[in-house]
């Protein structure tokens, strides 16, 4: 099974200093090769010289903070979970990777799926979890059957099973396939999912920490976030907290996509400028266009403009403008795409996706969608400005249960705190000076 | 339509891999799903029997998630990405061009022949290859009007279509 295809973004010469840093390595995906260039030595470190307390201390002082979206203080969050009590305990892996825009983590599992499956091993031994799920998007066929075909070698290896490497500390590595919803990246989500249900988000408390997978303690991690742990065991955490700045420190593997010359996955330092993720790694604009738009990390992370590129990239300068860093996942757009059309097309996204538990977001979002095709039908009136209003209000500010609908009333939000002039032309002029000066 | 016993056998088979007995319910459908290429009311009944599940539960599962079908699809059916990256790229002509080609007016129509069907689908997480498109359990990047012709002469020779995972990527561990 070869690896998935060409690969777009950091690997060989232009390698990252950790994510990425064999990419490019032929057949990196293979056990043998993984063990050449000392893939599991992090593994065999942390499990037979280490306690579980110096594992979770070395990921604290790292400073690496999950890169699922919402960037909580990885270490810090092994330590929510209660002492083991002799019960059941699970790492649950989130490869539901469904964000706009990302694709970071379908670039890890499939180019270099041992690495994720040595950082799992390593966040099982810390939370002294016996058992970890691996939850990975449905239409993930090859990336689902490289892990599974990675674990299998580890297993044969000794890595992982009754005896991993020799010692009484028995893990199971398991995978289980979405079948297609957005929500099911929500943590909550996910876990009731994981349990065979409709996946809609559970109110919280109790936290998965505490009562997560079946009841039970529960520590969930992103992909990205845990492929980074072998790196961490092998170098220690201050070596890891000398990358990035002092809040957000290490690297990130950014996903570059639409209007750019060169898409693909690129990792790097955090507090660099998008500028250069996007104009030195991705290319920039296309030749006699410039960006005019774009979301830092996925759709969900408020929008930015053109005249922000130079915005470092730490999670801490994001959200002094008012975004975040979410997924990593970068969309651009240029000088001929419509501000409207772009939010009417994630609008009807979230209506889409939206779960239907809580009122706002389900009765909001399809009114948005609704708003959003009058107006570009060149039927709006003044009285749409504020419906949008309304309706982004409606969905802001803790009203909702989960991180779905506050990014569907950010959508509105911003694009029209950003874009204002062009709401108005659409709504009181029924005209796009943008899309018409593209078509001419 | 109902399941071969060979299928049920399979299904029944199942619960010891979970914690608990409802995790099985969506790998089940699966099964039925790769078995029959969709969901029927009868197999929907026939893995609640099974997994000893109130059938209303089953159901319940099966209409939350967009990858089960509850109506017939063709023996390739064609997940087009049209989320704003791959919008960006091209997709919606893209969809308009498959549809022409097929011969549909409209999304999760089967075309005369029973080959194809084709649904525009949220990010499928692979937007650095836009505009792209899954079928038969692969991925199919950068593509133009023109690669799309090519692929639809390559599915009209299969006249089967590739509903089974296995076969899709042959050395898939099943885990
Ligand atoms: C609507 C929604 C969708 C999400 N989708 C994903 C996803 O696809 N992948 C992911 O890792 N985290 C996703 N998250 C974040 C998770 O809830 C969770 O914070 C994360 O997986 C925790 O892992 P981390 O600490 O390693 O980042 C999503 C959150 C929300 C609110
Ligand atoms: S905000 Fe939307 S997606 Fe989230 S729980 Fe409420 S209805 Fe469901
Ligand atoms: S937007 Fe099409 S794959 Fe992500």
């Amino acid at each position: 099974m070869p690896a998935a295809t060409e690969l777009r973004g950091s690997h060989g010469k232009a390698a990252g200093p950790v994510l990425t840093k064999d990419f490019g390595t032929a057949d990196l995906y293979k056990l043998a090769v993984y063990e050449k260039i000392g893939g599991y030595q992090a593994w065999r470190k942390a499990l037979t010289t280490m306690q579980p307390a110096e594992v979770t201390g070395e990921v604290k002082a790292s400073g690496l903070r999950g890169r699922g979206g919402a960037g909580f203080p990885t270490g810090t969050k092994w330590g929510f979970l209660p002492p083991p009590d002799g019960g059941p305990r699970y790492v649950v892996v989130n490869a539901d990777e469904s964000e706009p825009g990302t694709a970071k983590d379908r670039y890890l599992m499939e180019n270099h799926p041992h690495q994720l499956v040595e950082g799992i091993l390593i966040a099982c031994y810390a939370i002294q979890a016996h058992h970890a799920w691996i939850y990975i998007r449905g239409e993930y066929d090859l990336q689902h059957d490289l892990v599974a075909a990675a674990i299998a070698e580890a297993r044969t290896a000794g890595y992982l099973g009754e005896q991993p490497l020799g010692t009484e500390f028995p893990i199971d590595i398991h995978l289980y396939r979405g079948h297609g919803a957005y929500i099911c990246g929500e943590e909550t989500a996910l876990l009731e999912s994981l349990e065979g249900k409709r996946a809609q988000p559970r109110s919280r408390p109790p936290f998965p920490a505490v009562k997560g997978a079946w009841g039970r303690p529960t520590l969930l991690n992103n992909v990205e976030t845990l492929s980074t742990l072998p790196w961490i065991i092998s170098n220690g955490g201050a070596a890891y907290a000398k990358f990035g700045t002092e809040k957000s420190p290490g690297t990130r593997l950014f996903t570059v996509s639409g209007d750019v010359q060169r898409p693909g996955n690129y990792e790097m330092e955090l507090g660099k400028p998008f500028s250069h993720l996007i104009n030195d790694l991705a290319g920039g604009p296309f030749p006699g266009h410039s960006i005019k738009v774009w979301w830092p990390g996925g759709c969900s992370a408020p929008v930015l403009t053109g005249e922000m590129l130079e915005t470092p990239s730490d999670m801490e300068s994001l959200a002094a403008i008012g975004s975040m860093g979410g997924s990593g996942g970068v969309i651009v757009a240029d000088d001929r795409r419509c501000v409207v059309r772009c939010a009417y097309r994630l609008l009807q996204f979230y209506a889409h996706e939206s779960c239907g538990k809580c009122t706002p977001c389900r009765v909001g979002g399809n009114w948005a969608v609704r708003t959003y095709e009058r107006v570009l039908a060149g039927e709006g009136t003044a009285a749409d400005l504020a419906t949008f209003d309304r309706i982004q209000t409606g969905l802001a500010a803790g009203r909702c249960l989960c991180g779905l609908g506050d990014s569907a009333g950010w959508v509105i939000q911003w694009t029209m705190e950003r874009f204002r002039d062009e709401y108005e032309e659409h709504i009181l002029r029924h005209t796009c000076s943008v899309e018409a000066a593209a078509r001419a | 339509m109902t399941l071969s016993d060979h299928t049920l056998k399979e299904i029944r088979e199942l619960p010891p891999k979970y914690p608990h007995i409802r995790s099985a319910v969506m790998p089940a459908l699966d099964l039925v799903q790769e078995e029959l290429g969709m969901l029927t009311q009868e197999a929907m009944t026939q893995v609640a029997q099974a997994l000893q599940v109130d059938p209303g539960y089953v159901e319940g599962v099966a209409t939350f998630y967009s990858l089960f079908h509850l109506e017939p699809v063709g023996k390739h059916h064609l997940y087009v990405c049209n989320n704003l990256s791959c919008q960006l790229r091209g997709a919606e002509e893209l969809l308009t061009h498959i549809k022409e080609s097929i011969g549909v007016s409209e999304y999760g129509q089967v075309s005369a022949d029973g080959l194809f069907s084709v649904e525009p689908v949220e990010c499928l997480g692979a937007c650095e290859y836009a505009p792209m498109l899954r079928a038969d359990h692969r991925f199919h990047y950068d593509l133009t009007p023109a690669k799309i012709d090519t692929l639809l002469k390559e599915w009209r020779g299969d006249r089967e279509g590739k509903k089974a995972r296995k076969e899709a990527h042959p050395r898939a561990g099943s885990h």
